[in-house]
């Protein structure tokens, strides 16, 4: 499958690309931000990828996921930070959000099952399956159609940092 | 309100005749309910349909996981309720996602296949486009260019502009234009990946910045509408079955205000001294063999009809005669001399022409390169060049 043994690269490797920071309270006040948010850093991260058109729908594509992940917080106070860099062909999304501390348990479970050896098993399961999608598929799903690379770092005060390597410029 | 409200950001359609669900746009709800309509469309579909079901997301742009996770779980049950029901879900080779994301159901159920649109829907471009080519569009955009240089700023060419070069080819003209006027900005699209990527690596190799090389289909690109100031398309429209297609998406990215420019060929007016008869005869024939493949090498000076009905105003234009008088006239015979070769070589060929015919065709295209060489020779090609203003 080859979607989840990329080594993540040294942190002093990944040049900062661009960041939004904006209160949860003003995100989370209306849907369409996350689509304005992951158009726009899309298309500011992608004018010098080999082909800036398909980077730019690859990347709104994965980041939308995320950011409607962060969406859906039931944490009602605090900041969102989304910060881009890159390494080569590697850009890194790290997305900082407030959270209870039961999602961020569930994050960090999330994210270990993604690291696991039934990621496409597990994806395939959830889609055929009946219930409507959970946070856990998103994740699955940048695994899978995004060879993302996940994992969950601390953040300050009650927020959790999803850091996820998108290797777009390889993917074919 | 927002103007963003007021855009729609899909649309679901059911074309009963071709039994094909289509969905297009950016589908990205909070909630499934917002669907309703599309859902309700795609269940009364499979209630109708006999044999396949056609799904076709080939300009889905977006699709977020809810909303796919919606749609899957209708065709998924389908399956299982109706066995006798196949599903070709139809994905763009330019939407990166679609053919992997799609492409998971057929893992799950056999009854759904997913087929990745390309461009063998347009008859006679292969000829065109691939191989051994490339040097002879160099040579023509290098005689064409002479000309164009002077005619562009009277269609809207600028320095600082945004612009997008549709069908770019091997992006030459692109590089010529951003030496010669420094635009801001220049998105240049193809849907060959072999010119794409010769495109790239003569960008690479003369260290030229600021050109971007994007694969796409001209007849649905990916591109955002109302973004550019000037949208070019050379040689095109003339090779593509259903040029209107292609003007509309023109059209559509293009800003309000900014110019379409257009450049297209009458191939049976080129010409030649001496042996001006023979040189006629054998254009005459190009033209007919060019629509026998679904092209029209005679489209040059329709081009204002076509900017017309594409909703364009403020129309120009104007011709040029690129001749063997203008440069080396060994580039001039060396682009005829390719010209023959696919005309009268793999082109006659798949049409089935007699050895005779073929022996007449290609004596014409002799001759217009004895035109070309001739001391006392005139050799022309002519070419119309056309462009129209996208309504504030």
């Amino acid at each position: 499958m080859g979607t989840v043994h990329h080594h993540l690269a040294g942190e002093s490797a990944f040049e900062p690309m661009i960041q939004i920071d904006m209160e949860i309270k003003a995100f989370v006040s209306a849907w369409k931000h996350c689509d304005y948010v992951s158009t726009y850093m899309a298309r500011m991260v992608s004018r010098n990828r080999s082909d800036s058109v398909r980077h730019s729908n690859l990347f709104s594509s994965a980041f939308n996921e995320l950011l409607e992940v962060a969406f859906r917080t039931r944490h009602a106070d605090g900041e969102l930070a989304c910060r881009v860099s890159r390494h080569g062909a590697t850009d890194r999304i790290e997305l900082t959000f407030p959270c209870v501390p039961e999602e961020r348990q569930f994050y960090e479970q999330a994210v270990s099952l993604v690291a696991g050896s039934e990621v496409r098993e597990r994806y395939l399961n959830s889609v055929s399956g009946d219930l409507a999608p959970s946070r856990e598929v998103v994740l699955l799903e940048l695994a899978m159609d995004y060879n993302a690379t996940l994992r969950v770092e601390e953040a300050d005060g009650d927020a959790i940092k999803l850091v996820v390597d998108l290797p777009l410029e390889g993917l074919h | 309100m927002n103007p963003y409200d007021l855009l729609p950001r899909f649309k679901a359609q059911y074309d009963a005749n071709s039994q094909e669900f289509s969905i297009s746009g950016v589908v990205r709800p909070q909630a499934i309910d917002e669907l309703g309509p599309s859902i309700a469309l795609l269940r009364d579909a499979i209630g109708r349909v006999r044999g396949v079901l056609y799904v076709n997301v080939r300009r889905l742009t977006q699709m977020n996981n809810a909303a796919f996770h919606a749609f899957s779980r209708i065709i998924l049950d389908a399956c299982r309720a109706r066995p006798d029901l196949k599903f070709i879900v139809i994905t763009s080779s330019v939407v990166g996602w679609t053919s992997r994301k799609f492409g998971r159901l057929s893992g799950i159920e056999p009854n759904i296949t997913v087929e990745e649109y390309d461009s063998e829907f347009y008859p006679g471009q292969g000829f065109l486009e691939e191989g051994g080519f490339v040097p002879i569009l160099r040579t023509q955009t290098k005689m064409t260019w002479r000309h164009e240089r002077a005619i562009l700023p009277r269609h809207g060419m600028r320095p600082g502009i945004v612009m997008a070069d549709i069908c770019c080819g091997i992006g030459d003209f692109a590089v010529l234009v951003q030496k010669e006027f420094q635009p801001s900005r220049i998105v240049a699209l193809d849907h060959s990946r072999s010119s794409l990527a010769y495109a790239r690596n003569v960008a690479a190799e003369f260290d030229i910045k600021g050109i971007e090389y994007t694969y796409g289909d001209a007849s649905e690109m990916l591109l955002e509408e109302n973004q550019f100031d000037l949208v070019t398309c050379r040689h095109s429209l003339q090779v593509f079955n259903k040029p209107e297609l292609i003007l509309r998406e023109l059209f559509r990215i293009c800003k309000p205000g900014g110019r379409v420019y257009i450049t297209n060929e009458k191939n049976s007016h080129c010409l030649g001294e001496p042996r001006a008869d023979s040189i006629q005869w054998t254009y005459n024939e190009v033209a007919k063999l060019w629509a026998h493949f679904q092209m029209d090498i005679e489209l040059g000076p329709k081009s204002k009809r076509y900017l017309t009905e594409a909703g364009l105003e403020d129309i120009r234009v104007e011709s040029f005669m690129v001749t063997n008088h203008d440069g080396d006239p060994q580039d001039f015979a060396d682009v005829i001399a390719a010209w023959e070769n696919v005309y009268a070589g793999e082109m006659a060929t798949k049409r089935g022409d007699t050895p005779a015919f073929i022996r007449r065709f290609r004596q014409g295209f002799q001759d217009h390169i004895f035109a070309a060489l001739h001391s006392k020779g005139y050799a022309g090609w002519p070419i119309w060049v056309a462009s129209g203003r996208k309504p504030l």
